[in-house]
């Protein structure tokens, strides 16, 4: 099963603090455990909202709002995807985790959809083109 | 650059409500135009969080809060990682996409090494780099 595993952001993050060498160097090897392990499929940091954009969407109508955005601990700073094989081993891989900011943090696991899950209104068309996506993207 | 493209939630689709046919047949001919323009590197839908939780992480505590969240609009719902030129050609893909109804999209810059300073030492760069080529050759 995939995951997509959420760090949210805080205080620290939002001003655009750089982790620290030490933290760099325990998030690397970290993450290299991931990857030994066959768990991590991909995983970014995102600037802060300062250096980011909305667009709202309402019937044609389109709306774009520059950041910063307030809910600071609902907005993401990072994020991994991860291929585990349920809930349970995806929860004891983040406990394992060195916290990724300075002060007390959260991260949130989110599983993935898949297209089974649409059941019947995915029609074979719709079916294979996403198949084709995925295999183009190299995605497999 | 890179961008994570983050679709927010609403009502919907916390409440697990399918797409309908037709939504999916237009977000797969919009994704066919990312994919075919070289933007799109990743796209996912993710389940409600009512299938998913959050961990805390303070000094060596770990606490774990299972899903639903309250904040409807700042949970997200999917996501999709772009590579474009810049923020504003983003914002002009974005505008395309088949979302209404009171969709709100966010977009946010993705970290290079480059951006990470001092603190990303050469041999940290060098693991970095090695992970990715090992990642992206476990099909992420």
């Amino acid at each position: 099963m995939r995951f997509m595993v959420l760090v949210k952001a805080t205080a620290d993050s939002e001003a655009g603090a750089q982790p620290t060498q030490e933290l760099l160097e325990a998030m690397m090897a970290y993450n290299e455990e991931l990857v030994k392990a066959g768990i991590m499929k991909g995983g970014d940091g995102l600037q802060p909202s300062s250096k980011g954009a909305r667009v709202q969407f309402d019937g044609a109508r389109r709306t774009v709002v520059d950041g910063p955005f307030a809910e600071t601990k609902e907005l993401v700073a990072g994020y991994w995807i991860w291929e585990c094989k349920s809930l349970d081993e995806a929860i004891e891989w983040v406990k394992r985790c060195p916290n990724p900011m300075p002060g007390p943090s959260e991260i949130e696991i989110r599983p993935f959809y898949d297209l089974a899950d649409f059941g019947e209104i995915v029609s074979p068309e719709v079916e294979a083109q996403w198949q084709r996506l995925k295999t183009e993207i190299g995605d497999n | 650059m890179r961008v994570m493209v983050l679709v927010k939630a609403d009502k919907a689709s916390e409440a697990g409500e399918m797409p309908s046919e037709d939504m999916l047949t237009r977000m797969g001919a919009y994704n066919e135009e990312l994919v075919k323009a070289g933007v799109m590197l990743a796209g996912e839908g993710l389940h409600p969080t009512s299938k998913g939780l959050r961990m805390r992480f303070s000094g060596n505590e770990r606490a774990i809060t299972d899903g639903p969240f309250a904040e409807t609009k700042e949970l997200l719902a999917g996501f999709w990682i772009w590579q474009v030129r810049s923020i504003d050609e983003a914002v002009e893909w974005l505008k395309r996409a088949p979302f209404d109804g009171g969709t709100e999209i966010e977009l946010r810059p993705i970290f290079e090494m480059e951006d990470f300073g001092e603190a990303m030492t050469p041999e940290l760069r060098e693991q970095e780099e090695r992970l990715r080529a090992e990642t992206a050759k476990l099909g992420g």
